[in-house]
């Protein structure tokens, strides 16, 4: 590892029509460093890195690489001084070849024909260069999992010649055994001299792979260069710019009678014969790697799917199969894994996306839109959804206040069940706090609810109970007041290999 | 007649009702396969005649184009020693792919009425080269080497008889509305020009404005929509000259609807049924030009004697003439029963 | 010169509930601008007979059978789909209706007759796409083909006179009886004009303020999230496909009975109309995005361009290019970054 800056970034400030985005960032990349990029939604992270790679033109300041002064606002001449930038919603076209992929525009020619052998050759090099050599150059985008995707992207960024790369909340797609993996494609980068901009929301993650770390808040530096091993809690406060108490709430107390059982229900291959219950006011998690089958059992249960065997019962009436009208109808609500393209409509209100579920109330003939704007905002209040306009098209919010939206769908319909998969996905940590307080307050006033999540520590955070599945049955019951996320994840991964991934975790 | 109408409707909805059931039931046998195509080829009972000829047509869902396939097929039943076979093609594209295939199957003689003469001109010529003779029937091809014989309407003197009629009545004075047929093809365009030049040589001194000529696809609705629109525009129309007695129809209810009935006569060019019955009680509807589909008949007829190597006995020497003209007529109330004979449906 | 104020009003009411993004308002107004531009250049070229009330009656009676296509074609493609059939879907029904009362029968065994046959053919298209999962495009495709081919069958090609429904005299035609829907009039308003009024009101009623409409609009927008949210997908899908048939019915007989009579070649290449007055109106092909009144001012837009150039008597090649440059004028105002 070197001293010598690879990128600094002076006096940045960048001023949209209306919005200052950036208001005077500071910091710098060493050659070989990985660099973690920490701040709420909204802080600027993505603007800045727009600067960097090209794609955004900043109004004031200057942006260094090298030494000498990256021109502004042009991607092409960023990518030829090798920066790279992967993104959060991975760029890459399914129908593609993994070696097409890699070359996308700057495809190895043989006169006027593309060199296709060249082409999978020099591809399958970059992926040995990862570790990855297995995954074939030939194979097709939307056969591989999202974490050799992002290898894929990464290979490409190795194409070109590359000494920064960016890379913009890579784990929130994965779970920890791909982490893993990551991280591994990340130090052997590092080693080469690579820089690295790494930006999360996971403080854990900034101490397993970071070197140091930079806090924006509201478009500034609050904290530039910080040695890696800062306490949370001052990364927290430089962050929200005040202390938070603490992330996690009392856990809800009461319990009350079995509002959601699930009967042995099995879809092969991915659920294989699960039963639990959820009582009313009770938080249940369930754990487990991706894949495991957490995100097909509440699929199952919601109704999404149709179950080879087993049943579901609501508050002691039997479900109908695969029917999720029905489902909803017996007070079951599901905010899913993915609310972009599976919770919302992007295009719509805050106020039509709220009332969606539950539409027949407000129906008298005709829609009484005043009565349905009204209980939609009370929702929203409720939950502190900012915005607080409730006409405010649900794609400019941020993505808790996202969450926010599905969650007030589910109370204005009176659901007496709640289904959260990875609820806090893609959240900044203030954000997060916000949404745990609202799910135990649910629980509270009587909900039941059974919450997916890769991140572990949250489950042991608010859950008075947690399930951990793994191939595709639950595998380990626990009090969660009286477990770890180190006790968990042993569970959750095969026993044959448990032992790496621990070692990995402290 | 009433009753197998009824009968059609009713297959029709069953049938469609049976493609929900299919449906419905996720039954992969698909049962409504039968509804997908009708069978446009005449099935000929000649097996074994000793001719082989193939008609090429467009989609006959048109009064006139309808009387051509018909009497096509009327002529050829008529010869025990002719295999005939209808086709229909939905555009020139397909019309080309058609006789493309058609040509493989050597035929002995060809009858063609292109969709678009130029477009088919290709095609026909690969037929003469192959060694089958085409016959061309009312849309002229383009090139000289593309068809053994023609066979046509005369479009030009449809124009020119329906400029006598017109500039007899109004006596060279009055406006007039011309409801052409499908812009851009040689039909349209020869019916236009005829009728120009004639006004021009019967009123030397002018008195007959054309004061609105736009074209109404020969199709009823279009033809009403745009007849709608000139009765607006123009506040005295003494008469109307349309290019077609089908479209005629929805130029004619335009004038009624808007109760100028009285203001203006009207003309139309074919010779359906529908135009003389109406000619025949007088009123709006005046007067149609003949442009006869019975060339279809004759066309096989002509096909018939070429494949055979035989001619026409009247001529010297008895041979199929290159090119034959129709004359077109002028039907009017008082010749309408002479030529009620020819009229089509 | 009542329909822009009308509109006007219509479009005001629109934002209230749909109040979006800033600047896209003005996409909304860009097409009443168009309309109100064009109705001044006819004014403007033609000013004894551009605009009168009888010319305006006469475009809005024009626009109507376009126009209930329209209203049925806004719910279809609010759920990303597409109705190609519409056209043939007119030519059959108007067929079935005339074969039914020809030589005998009354108004409403036609009108009736129509409907049903409309309804049935949008039914076939509906079971194949909710149920047979066929792509709308392709199912609707084989309805065209089949709905025109069935026109020509009923009545072995010839078109059906219905003169005897007429009532009475031109004119002046008999209440309900089958001309008065195309000519009749109350207080100087052809009955046609209200049937196509009176649906688009329907229409917006329908999508803007019923659980149905909105139901539509979310299937069109992320069939995902609606399902989960307890939208009845296929339900819905199935019965916006099922509507366009019952209003290509309506067109069917608005069309009839101006015609005085059914023709198996009527209706041919209004499925493009219908779907270029809706998306020109600034409803999104690829779903989640209907206005009814965006439609109604691209129906009104074409009504107003096809009556300008026919009276204008532009040559046809003039008319093609004109038309074209108006729609896509048209369209790229409409662009949300369009400013004036």
């Amino acid at each position: 590892m070197t001293d010598a800056p690879v990128l600094e970034v002076r006096g940045l400030v960048k001023q949209f029509p209306g919005a200052r985005a950036l208001d005077g960032v500071d910091f710098d990349v060493r050659s070989g460093e990985v660099h973690c990029l920490l701040g709420p939604n909204g802080a600027g992270k993505s603007t800045l890195i727009k600067c960097v790679s090209g794609a955004v033109e900043p109004t004031e300041g200057e942006i260094l690489l090298g030494g000498e002064p990256l021109p502004q606002g042009d991607p092409a001449a960023s990518l030829e001084r090798g920066v790279a930038t992967i993104y959060q919603e991975l760029d890459l076209v399914d129908d593609l070849t993994v070696a097409q992929s890699v070359f996308l525009g700057h495809e190895p020619k043989r006169g006027p024909f593309l060199d296709l052998d060249r082409m999978n050759r020099e591809t399958a090099e970059l992926l040995a260069r990862l570790a990855h050599g297995g995954i074939s150059p030939r194979s097709r985008i939307w056969s591989l999992r999202p974490a050799a995707q992002q290898v894929v992207s990464i290979a490409r960024a190795l194409s070109h010649d590359l000494r920064l790369l960016i890379m913009d909340e890579p784990s929130a797609i994965l779970d920890e055994g791909e982490i893993d993996t990551l991280f591994e494609v990340v130090r052997r980068l590092t080693a080469d001299g690579v820089a690295v901009v790494y930006i999360t929301h996971r403080l854990d993650e900034i101490r397993r792979i970071g070197d140091r770390v930079t806090v924006l808040a509201d478009g500034r530096t609050s904290g530039t260069g910080l040695p890696a091993d800062t306490p949370t809690d001052r990364l927290v406060e430089l962050m929200v710019g005040r202390i938070v108490e603490r992330l996690y709430p009392e856990r809800p107390a009461t319990e009350g009678d079995v509002m959601l059982e699930a009967k042995d229900l099995k879809r092969l291959p991915e659920v294989r014969g699960v039963s639990l219950e959820v009582r009313a006011g009770e938080i249940v998690g369930l754990g487990g790697l991706v894949g495991s089958g957490r995100t097909e059992l509440l699929r199952l249960i919601y109704g999404l799917e149709q179950p080879e065997e087993g049943e579901v019962w609501v508050g002691g009436e039997r479900l109908t199969p695969g029917r999720p009208s029905r489902a909803i109808a017996a007070g079951l609500g599901l905010a899913p894994e993915d609310r972009k393209s599976q919770g919302l409509l992007l295009d719509w209100s805050q106020t039509k996306n709220v009332s969606l579920a539950d539409l027949g109330r407000f129906e008298r003939g005709i829609l009484n839109v005043r009565a349905e704007r009204a209980a939609a905002r009370e929702h929203l209040r409720a939950l502190q959804t900012k915005p607080d306009d409730p006409e405010r098209i649900v794609r400019e919010l941020s993505g808790g206040n996202q969450q926010k939206v599905v969650l007030a769908r589910w109370l204005l319909r009176r659901c007496r069940v709640l289904l959260l998969d990875e609820p806090t996905r893609g959240v900044d940590v203030a954000t997060k706090a916000e949404l745990y307080r609202v799910i135990t307050d649910l629980a509270r006033e009587g909900l039941a609810v059974l919450v997916v999540s890769s991140e572990l520590e949250e489950l042991v955070g608010i859950c008075n109970r947690i399930l951990v599945m793994r191939e595709g049955e639950i595998v380990f019951e626990v009090d969660g007041a009286a477990t770890s996320e180190r006790e968990l994840l042993r569970h959750a991964v095969a026993p044959t290999d448990s032992a790496d991934f621990i070692e990995e975790v402290e | 007649m009433s009753l197998k109408r009824l009968f059609m409707l009713f297959a029709a909805a069953a049938v469609l009702s049976l493609g929900v059931a299919a449906c419905g039931g996720d039954d992969d046998d698909s049962a409504d396969s039968a509804q997908t195509t009708t069978d446009t080829s005449a099935e000929s009972p000649a097996k074994g005649g000793d001719v082989t000829i193939v008609a090429s047509v467009p989609p006959t869902d048109h009064g006139w184009l309808g009387a051509i396939s018909k009497d096509a097929k009327a002529a050829a039943e008529k010869h025990d020693d002719v295999d005939f076979r209808l086709l229909e093609a939905a555009d020139a594209d397909s019309q080309a792919q058609q006789i493309e295939q058609v040509i493989s199957e050597k035929p002995d003689a060809l009858v063609v009425l292109p969709q678009d003469g130029a477009a088919l001109t290709p095609v026909a010529q690969k037929a003469e080269r192959a060694g089958i003779p085409v016959i061309n029937v009312d849309r002229l091809f383009t090139a000289p080497d593309a068809a053994t014989a023609t066979i046509l309407g005369d479009n030009y003197q449809i124009g020119v008889l329906a400029a006598e009629y017109i500039s007899d009545q109004l006596k060279c004075k009055g406006n007039v509305v011309e409801i052409q047929g499908l812009a851009g093809i040689s039909v349209t365009e020869e019916r236009t020009k005829g009728f120009k030049d004639q006004l021009k040589k019967s009123c030397p001194d002018g008195g007959i404005d054309i004061v609105a000529s736009q074209p109404g696809d020969f199709n009823p609705d279009t033809g009403l929509k745009v007849m709608e629109n000139i009765l607006q525009a123009q506040d005295k129309i003494d008469a109307v000259y349309t290019h077609d007695d089908d479209m005629a129809q929805g130029v004619v209810q335009a004038i009624r609807n808007a109760g100028r009935d009285d203001e203006m006569f009207l003309t139309g060019v074919g010779g359906s049924q529908d135009a003389m019955d109406q000619i025949r009680e007088g009123g709006l509807y005046r007067a149609t030009f003949l442009y006869n589909p019975n060339m279809a008949a004759s066309a096989v007829n002509m096909a018939r004697l070429i494949a055979l190597g035989q001619g026409f006995s009247e001529l010297v020497p008895p041979e199929v003439p290159r090119q034959l003209v129709v004359p077109a007529a002028t039907v009017t109330k008082q010749n309408v029963d002479k030529y009620e004979q020819y009229a089509f449906n | 010169m009542t329909t822009a104020p009308e509109a006007a009003a219509v479009a005001d009411e629109a934002p209230g509930t749909e109040r979006r993004l800033a600047g896209v308002r003005l996409q909304d107004y860009a097409l009443l601008i168009v309309v109100i531009l064009l109705f001044i250049t006819g004014a403007i070229l033609k000013p004894d007979s551009f605009p009168t009330a009888d010319n305006i009656r006469n475009m809005l009676t024009q626009a109507s059978v376009v126009g209930v296509l329209a209203i049925g074609m806004t719910f279809v493609i609010a759920t990303a789909g597409i109705d190609l059939s519409v056209g043939s879907m007119v030519a059959a029904a108007g067929m079935a209706g005339g074969v039914l009362v020809d030589p005998d029968g009354g108004t409403l065994i036609f009108i009736l007759g129509a409907l049903g046959f409309a309804t049935l053919m949008g039914t076939v298209n509906a079971t194949a796409i909710a149920y047979g999962r066929v792509v709308p495009f392709i199912a609707t495709l084989a309805m065209f083909s089949i709905g025109r081919g069935v026109a020509l069958l009923l009545n072995d090609k010839l078109p059906v006179s219905l003169l005897d429904l007429n009532g009475g005299s031109f004119g002046d035609p008999r209440p309900f009886s089958l001309l008065w829907f195309g000519t009749g009039k109350i207080v100087g308003i052809p009955i046609s004009v209200y049937v196509f009024l009176g649906i688009t009101v329907l229409g917006w009623v329908l999508l803007n303020r019923t659980a149905y409409g909105r139901h539509v609009v979310a299937v069109g927008g992320n069939r995902q999230a609606a399902r989960i949210a307890g939208v009845p997908v296929r339900r819905t899908i199935f019965s916006v496909y099922v509507l366009s048939g019952l209003l290509a019915g309506v067109a069917a007989v608005l069309l009839c009975a101006r015609l005085a009579s059914a023709s198996p070649v009527s209706g041919n290449l209004y499925e493009l109309d219908a779907i270029g007055a809706v998306v020109i109106g600034g409803t999104s092909l690829m779903g989640g995005r209907a206005t009814i009144v965006g439609t109604f001012l691209g129906v009104l837009t074409f009504a107003l361009i096809f009556s300008l150039m026919t009276q204008l008597d532009l040559s046809t090649e003039v008319q093609q290019v004109t038309k074209g440059g108006i729609v896509l004028g048209a369209v790229l105002l409409q662009r949300p970054e369009a400013r004036l």
